[in-house]
């Protein structure tokens, strides 16, 4: 056990180098800079962005500046974001928790309905339900998020007024009701490919699950199939799952960035795109730090789930 | 060097500030800016204000690189030496006068300054603002090590000597009169707090700043919204509201939907789209109101491609041009016509500049008499040039790109080949523009500085940073006798002269045609009924340059 | 984004029991037909409707559905939005299906290159293909579309530079699965070259999987098209894509909904479609494993 975790942390090391050179290098391949935002600036003088350039330490070459905020990183230094000058955790930190409450609530949504649709789709094969969930979900992983949002916005804001367009809650009302009305669409929104995904896999996994042996032996003690199901179906399908929540990760994170654009929600998607139109360099190699941590321990905690429960896998 | 002509014109007349002030009074009035006797107690500030801004003001210290957005925060956390007006006369703000040639707080050759402060002004934490506090200021401006903001006009200043509390002197290296004007958006920090910071770029204060303004910071919820509240012990009239919140809404169509549902209260920039303007004047309970800008929407022609190096194709482009069309149909009717890099509402705006008409044969005939032929591909060309350019602006605005269209398909007719190759902001306005890469653009542009008419970062020869200058000529422009009287203007110090000086200046930039005007940018600003007080001001770059003065109708 | 642990077989992928199954599968059908008809209505459409996609006339802007001949009614330019989304088909589409071949290809070369050297080469290859996979693809698809000049064949290959890992992942695991088996040992022991083998015999094999996979990169290269041309990223104007017809739709969503409803259904369309032939072929090949 002790080899295999090595092993799996060694590799996940390499996989956050192979990250930040990556996002290092593509990020400074974008023309522009941290400075492009004085450029309409009458009195921005070119010395002055030049002393701007220097003081930031834009100046020195690209090696240079990498294993200087490498090696901040690995102080536990993250560095101080160019715009306001606040160290990078607290600018994520600062945004986290609205991503979080988004991420969440659609996460139970995409949970919740998904495992409904694909069990039951698992246990009515073939039914009309589940033939209309086959080409929902298809329907679903096709429609562009951020187009699936206008439209919401259109239908529910503009057209009946029901919901708000945008933002996290009224200025003023900061009351649990108002933020839960602001929440409704965006975590639909970003539920929707969620709940295609995770019933599709249900689906399979239960499927997998029902032609075991072993539930055949309990249905053939008399078990009721809900009992079956309860017991024995969800608990073995949820296995794969958490595999499967490490790797939805990455995507849900895109989802919710998508998301927080269309519906001005102050998270972290939404800073990542400010942070990439200031080019703030700190901060988006925060982020991107961040979510490939995230990624990465999500994905080491599921192998270990999965090599404690099934010592097989180990092994391969 | 040119001191005769500084001189001749320095002390001669009456000092025409105080006349365009006296103008001014008869039909203004700004009570705290006039430096009044306080009676800030009197008022007791109830109520909020929402301002919509559809950029994140993030940097609070004001000394610090910051954009525009950020001046509105600033405005009402601080105050500087002096104030625009939106008459454009400088009022005392922390001053107790505006220091002139005749008054003496600046010497006849211009060398000399001094600055004689109010005594009852206190910093939000309790201290009282003194002369050591301007002193730290400036000084704190030209430490190599802070990132400050710009530094045009503070590196002249030398010597700064506390006299007393509320008065301090300083030498400037050269005559330089803008600075009056850049004073006004210097805004004085604490030196009592700042000093013991080892590193100014990370003080605690750049998150929670102390002022003196009318309102204090209280509280920012990041990416979402901050929130300021009055100060009692302000020293100027006002504040009369008690909050006062800047939201942050990226989206334009979100912003103009929430002024529309009453969220918002005022909608600073990037305002209310064009689009919205029509169905937003007849929205019950709103007042909106057209506010020129100090930014002229024009096509910048990078002069040192062959294209544009004859006058007569950027006349002829210009000629093709169907400004109104564009104006009226794209734009709504939003925006106005103009001939010049100055704004209308500046003092030193040149009215007599010869109208621009849109005639696509007299276009032709430009070009045909230039000797610009058409090819077999109807494109016309001259010694081996094609008349076909590149046209550039930032991606996802959409005004702009069908304006780009649009023009496009005008410039055909006449021959000229437009391509359209746009890029996003942070790309765009990075090196391509000031390196001057692209091979035409179309941007909001603005001249001036702090409102003061001295346009030589953008026209003078020396300001080519392509050619190793130091401003931010883009254009890449360049002409003997405008570079000679920016020089002289920047160096004079009456209004009345330098207005002479100006008027020439754009005659000629009218006549050269460096780059086509499209509009004078005008901003559709929206505010709830009931929100007294406010007041447009071009001479800044926020519609909350003011909030002091804002009330809620009882 | 899973790798897809494919079945291995010995017959050909070709045979009549797999066409069969596939033209039983309704959605699958359902999608060719869907495709047939928006490429035949895309490479036709600018020849019949009477307007330009690129004549602007500022008197007839904002015209509404079935406005005279503007079916589809008109765009902020007074362009007519039917003729703009038929020419904006062929770009997206075009786009789509190149981004779709070049992201193959080199997914496809990594893939077997990992997969039959093993060792470090394999390893590292396949730990870059992770390092490629835990960004949130968006950033390196925006980082990349900022850095390089817009045009059809930049986006083309910035989509292609983001979606080839996963083609990767699914090739490199049939090729390590295959490399051991006994036509391959011959092989080598015929004293094959490692190119003949990686390609002539165990590529052939791994051909299914590929197939499902790069059909649904297709829709997903039309997505991602979609969403950078819809910053700004993207396709520039005056060429249309589905993508950039809805920048700027957002503005007037209150207005004018039509701008935003109708390419936006048009990606939809096109996007389902590709994932019901991705779908209906992964079941005739079958092929285990899902998309997402």
């Amino acid at each position: 056990m002790r080899g295999f975790l090595l092993n799996r942390l060694s590799q996940s090391l390499v996989l956050l180098l192979i990250v930040s050179v990556i996002g290092f290098v593509v990020l400074n391949l974008i023309p522009g800079g941290p400075l492009a935002q004085f450029g309409l600036d009458p009195s921005m003088t070119q010395d002055d962005l030049n002393r701007l350039k220097e003081q930031l330490g834009l100046n020195r070459p690209l090696w240079m500046q990498y294993l200087d905020w490498a090696w901040r990183l690995v102080q536990g230094d993250w560095g101080h974001s160019f715009r306001d000058g606040a160290p990078v955790l607290d600018v994520i930190g600062r945004h986290l928790v609205a991503t979080l409450l988004l991420m969440g609530s659609s996460t139970v949504i995409a949970i919740a309905v998904g495992t409904w649709i694909g069990i039951r789709g698992a246990t009515h094969r073939y039914s009309v339900f589940d033939y209309l969930a086959t080409v929902g979900a298809m329907v679903a992983l096709s429609i562009p998020t951020f187009w699936f949002g206008l439209v919401g916005i259109y239908v529910f804001s503009l057209r009946l007024g029901w919901l708000p367009a945008g933002n996290m809650y009224t200025i003023g009302d900061g009351s649990v009701l108002n933020h839960i009305h602001h929440l409704i669409m965006p975590s639909i929104v970003l539920a929707l490919v969620h709940v295609a995904i995770w019933s599709r896999y249900m689906r399979t996994a239960t499927l997998d699950v029902i032609s075991q042996e072993f539930v055949k032996t309990a249905r053939a003690k008399g078990l009721s199939e809900r009992r079956i199901l309860m017991k024995h179906v969800v608990g073995n399908a949820l296995l794969p799952m958490i595999t499967l929540a490490g790797m939805q990760l990455p995507s849900v994170l895109t989802g919710a960035l998508v998301t927080e654009t269309v519906f001005t929600w102050p998270g972290m998607g939404r800073l990542f795109l400010d942070s990439l139109g200031y080019s703030d360099y700190p901060v988006v190699m925060g982020l991107l730090m961040f979510s490939a941590i995230l990624v990465v321990l999500c994905n080491l905690i599921a192998d270990i789930v999965v090599a404690i429960i099934d010592p097989r896998i180990r092994l391969s | 060097m040119t001191k005769d002509s500084t001189t001749k014109s320095g002390y001669s007349r009456r000092d025409a500030l105080r006349l365009m002030a006296a103008g001014g009074i008869a039909c203004f009035a700004a009570p705290n800016l006039l430096g009044k006797p306080a009676f800030a107690d009197t008022a007791n500030p109830t109520g909020r204000v929402v301002v919509g801004l559809s950029q994140e003001p993030t940097v609070f210290h004001p000394l610090m690189a910051h954009i525009e957005v950020d001046d509105a925060v600033h405005f009402s956390l601080f105050d500087a030496l002096f104030r625009i007006d939106p008459k454009g006369v400088l009022q005392p703000n922390l001053a107790a006068e505006v220091p002139t040639q005749q008054n003496g707080g600046i010497s006849e050759d211009g060398l000399k300054w001094r600055v004689r402060l109010r005594d009852d002004v206190r910093w939000h934490d309790g201290e009282p603002f003194t002369a050591e506090d301007v002193k730290f200021t400036l000084e704190l401006i030209t430490n190599p090590n802070f990132r400050a903001w710009r530094t045009g006009g503070h590196s002249l200043v030398r010597d700064i000597t506390v006299v007393s509390p509320t008065e301090l002197t300083w030498r400037m290296e050269e005559a330089f009169a803008p600075y009056l004007s850049f004073l006004t958006e210097t805004f004085m920090v604490p030196k009592h707090i700042l000093e013991k910071e080892a590193d100014p770029n990370a003080a605690a204060f750049n998150q929670a700043p102390v002022g003196t303004g009318a309102f204090k910071w209280a509280q920012r919820v990041a990416g979402d919204h901050l929130e300021l509240v009055a100060n009692p012990q302000y020293f100027g009239d006002g504040p009369y509201i008690e909050r006062l919140v800047f939201k942050y809404i990226p989206d334009m169509t979100v912003l103009y939907t929430q002024f529309k549902s009453g969220d918002i209260d005022l909608t600073d920039q990037a305002y209310i789209t064009a689009d919205h303007y029509e169905e937003a004047k007849t929205l019950p309970g709103r007042v909106v109101t057209l506010v020129s800008g100090a930014s002229v929407e024009s096509i910048y022609l990078n002069l040192e491609k062959p294209q544009f190096k004859d006058p007569a194709v950027r006349k002829a482009l210009y000629a093709a041009m169907d400004r109104k069309a564009i104006i009226d149909a794209i734009y709504y009717g939003v925006g106005t016509l103009t001939e010049t890099f100055m704004p209308r509402t500046s003092y030193y705006y040149n009215p007599n500049l010869p109208a621009q008409e849109f005639n696509l044969d007299r276009a032709r005939q430009i070009l045909d008499e230039a000797g610009w032929v058409p090819g077999p591909d109807g494109i016309r060309a001259k010694d081996g040039v094609r008349l076909s350019f590149a046209n550039s602006t930032t991606s996802g605005n959409n005004l702009r790109e069908q304006v780009q269209q649009f023009l496009q398909q005008t410039f055909a007719e006449i021959g000229v080949e437009m391509t359209i190759s746009n890029l996003p902001a942070a790309v765009m306005f990075g090196e391509f523009w000031l390196k001057s890469q692209f091979d035409s653009a179309i941007a909001g542009v603005t001249h001036l500085i702090a409102a003061d008419p001295d346009a030589t970062n953008r026209l003078a020869t020396s300001a080519i940073a392509a050619k190793g200058g130091k401003g931010s000529n883009v254009g890449q422009y360049s002409n003997p006798e405008v570079d000679a009287l920016l020089k002289k203007g920047a160096q004079t110090f009456d209004p009345e002269a330098r207005r002479e000086i100006y008027s020439r200046i754009q005659e000629i930039v009218r006549e050269d045609l460096p780059f086509l005007p499209l509009f004078a940018a005008t901003y559709v600003v929206g505010r709830k009924e009931g929100l007294e007080g406010w007041e447009p001001n071009s001479n800044t770059r926020t519609a909350s340059w003011h909030a002091a003065g804002w009330r809620w109708q009882s | 984004m899973t790798a897809i642990v494919a079945n291995s077989r010995q017959e050909r992928w070709w045979n009549s029991r797999t066409a069969h199954r596939f033209m039983n599968h309704h959605l699958a059908l359902l999608g060719m037909v869907m495709i047939a008809i928006l490429t035949l209505a895309c490479v036709l459409g600018p020849y019949v409707l009477p307007y330009d996609s690129l004549y602007i006339d500022l008197r007839a802007r904002f015209a509404p559905p079935f406005t005279g001949h503007h079916y589809m009614g008109t765009d902020p330019l007074g362009r007519d939005l039917a003729a703009r989304l038929f020419m904006a088909g062929r770009v997206s589409l075009l786009v789509g299906f190149s981004a779709m071949l070049l992201s193959t290809l080199i997914g496809t070369l990594v893939g077997v290159l990992a997969g039959y050297r093993g060792g470090w080469i394999g390893t590292t290859l396949m730990r870059t293909v992770d390092g490629f996979l835990s960004f949130p693809s968006i950033f390196l698809v925006l980082a990349l579309a900022a850095a390089l000049k817009p045009s059809p064949m930049m986006i083309t290959v910035v989509i292609a530079a983001t979606s080839w890992m996963e083609v990767a992942r699914i090739v490199e695991a049939e090729v390590r699965s295959l490399r051991e088996r006994e036509f391959v040992q011959a092989g080598r022991m015929l004293g094959l070259s490692g190119t003949h083998i990686m390609f002539r015999e165990i590529l052939p094999n791994a051909v299914g999987p590929i197939i499902v996979a790069a059909t649904l990169t297709v829709a997903r290269a039309i997505l991602m098209e979609a969403y950078i041309s819809f910053l700004g990223y993207g396709i520039q104007p005056p060429l249309p894509s589905w993508g950039n017809m809805l920048n700027g739709a957002q503005q007037y969503l209150g207005t004018a909904p039509w701008l935003a409803i109708i390419p936006g259904a048009a990606i939809t369309i096109a996007v389902t479609s590709f994932n019901f032939i991705g779908d209906g072929l992964r079941d005739a090949l079958d092929v285990r494993g899902d998309h997402s």
